[in-house]
Parts: structure tokens; sequence; C-alpha cells
């Protein structure tokens, strides 16, 4: 069983994916339209993008700070938030999933990241 | 041929990129290190103004955003510019930015 | 609102920091002897801006499209580092080493 497919049966975990950091492959599983999920995938990777350069020009500014290279992120809205590690995404019911359950499934499984974006 | 940026007014630095961020050339008043620096700066935020315009035209459905053409960030005293994968750092008082974005669009073409 | 002085106390957080919308920090606490410093958490608020800034228009364009609701307001933006996490809540936000960060305490208190 692949990571999302696992990471979509946890509570509150309303659909989960994995994007490529190339953007021309993505999956997904749970309560989510494929259209839906193929947008997800594309702001996820936006972010992801983002962030992972963030990161480097926090470290490029403050030598180590333990910022880089960015292991993921994570938004939080009134009702939903996006879980992000790697190159694997979830949409998440705040009121129905642990956060913490979540992010510690995605560290455990998802693994380390070498800052490598392929 | 992207040093004759330098003669355009206010043009302070101008400097090409490959698509890894790494320098091809560069020249103005900045030493080696700082104009890799905004080579890298500029590789850095043109992936983040191409995921943000990718965006931006998936939401509104609306053409005519993506692929972007460049981009300005401007403060009080100095802004970068940047198109197709060259940039330039330029004096707000004495650059004229339609003149440095006309010539960095031809330059982009050549 | 939170206040510094409690968002510290929280167990594992190494800084507390407050910042402006526009991500200048306004004012921090770190814990004695962390690495951590004004420059990076100056820093820290500005990326955290930048990307609820982000997130809000994810936000709007995804509800206006999908018509799932429950994103927007974007509240905060939480980066996973290589060894730290940074969690902001508002104008709040809070680092905690990898090793020991609770993302829901740290939530809980920067809502209060």
């Amino acid at each position: 069983m692949s990571i999302y497919s696992e990471l979509a049966n946890l509570p509150g975990v309303m659909a989960a994916g994995e994007y490529s950091y190339r953007g021309d492959r993505y999956h997904f599983e749970g309560q989510m339209e494929a259209e839906q999920a193929r947008m997800a995938s594309i702001m996820c990777r936006a972010t992801t993008l983002a962030t992972h350069m963030q990161a480097n020009m926090m470290k490029a500014l403050n030598a180590e700070c333990g910022c880089a290279p960015a292991q993921g992120w994570m938004v939080r809205g009134e009702q939903f938030s996006v879980c992000v590690y790697g190159n694997i995404f979830c949409f998440v019911d705040n009121n129905h999933a642990s956060i913490n359950d979540v992010m510690q499934f995605l560290k455990d499984n998802v693994g380390e990241q070498s800052g490598e974006l392929v | 041929m992207i040093k004759r940026m330098l003669a355009l007014d206010g043009v302070q630095v101008v400097c090409q990129f490959r698509d890894d961020g790494e320098l091809v050339e560069g020249y103005g008043m900045m030493d080696d290190q700082q104009i890799a620096g905004l080579a890298r700066f500029a590789h850095d935020y043109k992936r983040i103004v191409q995921g943000n315009t990718d965006q931006l035209s998936m939401f509104t459905q609306m053409n005519g955003w993506t692929p972007p053409g460049g981009w300005i960030v401007r403060s009080d005293k100095v802004a970068v510019v940047s198109v197709a994968n060259m940039v330039c750092l330029i004096d707000n008082n004495e650059a004229s930015l339609n003149e440095v974005m006309r010539e960095m669009h031809t330059l982009a073409h050549w | 609102m939170p206040s510094l002085e409690s968002l510290i106390e929280l167990n594992g957080v190494e800084a507390a920091f407050q910042f402006s919308a526009k991500g200048e920090l306004s004012d921090f606490k770190v814990s004695d002897g962390s690495e951590l410093t004004e420059s990076v958490l100056d820093l820290l608020s500005h990326l955290c801006v930048a990307n609820v800034s982000i997130a809000s228009m994810q936000a709007r364009g995804w509800e206006t499209m999908t018509g799932m609701k429950g994103f927007y307001p974007i509240k905060g933006f939480t980066l996973v580092g290589f060894a730290w996490t940074a969690i902001t809540n508002d104008d709040f936000g809070v680092v905690m080493s990898n090793d020991s960060v609770d993302y829901e305490a740290a939530y809980a208190a920067l809502a209060r």
C-alpha cells in the first residue's frame, strides 16, 4: 500500500496524494474529485518549491539556521489544514484529525528530505 | 551582449543565469560573489513567480498570465528587474524603467 | 491574544516571536542558550507572512472554483525545517526543535 493511501485512511484525513516535483504526475486517494486533486497537487508543488527556496535563502543568509533543506510545511485554515512532507500532501479536517499524528506519520514514512527535488 | 545594459542610465549591475541558478556572466558595481548571489536570487524568485502565476491562471481560467515574461521588485531607492534569464539592479532615481524593460526584452529575444 | 511570556514557557519552544502584517519582527523571546537570533526570527516572520499571503490566494481560488469552503481566512503557516519547526498563527509564532515539536500544543497556545 502506498504512503498516501495509508495516509488517506488516518482519522480526519479527507484526501491524500503525491506529486512529482517536475509537475508531470500526481496520484491521490480519498474524498476529492480528480480535478480537485490535480489542482491540489499544483498548489502543493508550487508551495513546496517556494518553501525549499526560502529555506535555502535563509540558510544562505544565516549559516546553519537549521531550516534547510526544508522537510515540509502546513497551512491552517479555519476548518481545514493542508499538510505536506516531501512530495506527499493531505487535506485534513481540523476538528477530526490529530495534526501531530498526521505529521508524525508523514515524518516516519516519507523520510528525511535531502533537498534534491527529483 | 548583456554588458550593453550598463550603457543605460541607472543600471548598476546586469547578469545572466542558467536554469539551475548558476551565474553565466555578470557585470557592474558588485563583486563576483554578490553578482552570483543576485543571479541565485533571481533564479529562485523566477521559479516562485512562475509557480504563483500558474496558479493565478488555474484559478482565474484566464489566459495571458503564464508563462510570465519577467518581474520587478521595487524598493525606495533601487529595483531588481528580470526578464527571461537576465537580471538587472537599477537606481530608481536615475533609470528609466520603461527603457530598461524594453532593452531587456530585446536582449532576451536576441 | 497570546503573550510571548506564555509561549516561551511551552514545552520544547526555543523562541517565541510577534510580527506585523508585513512580516516585520516586532518582539521576541529566546530560551537560554538557544542559537536562534533576532535576525533569524525576522527572516522567519517574513517567510511565514509571504506564505500566508500565497495560501490566502490559493484558498480564495480553491473555494471559488470548488465551492469547498473552510480554508479562508488562512490563520497561519508552519515550516518544517531540517532541524527546526516554525509554527505561526495570526501574528505570533514559535520555533521548536523537530525532536520535540508538538503542533497541537503550539496551535492551542498561539490561538489563545
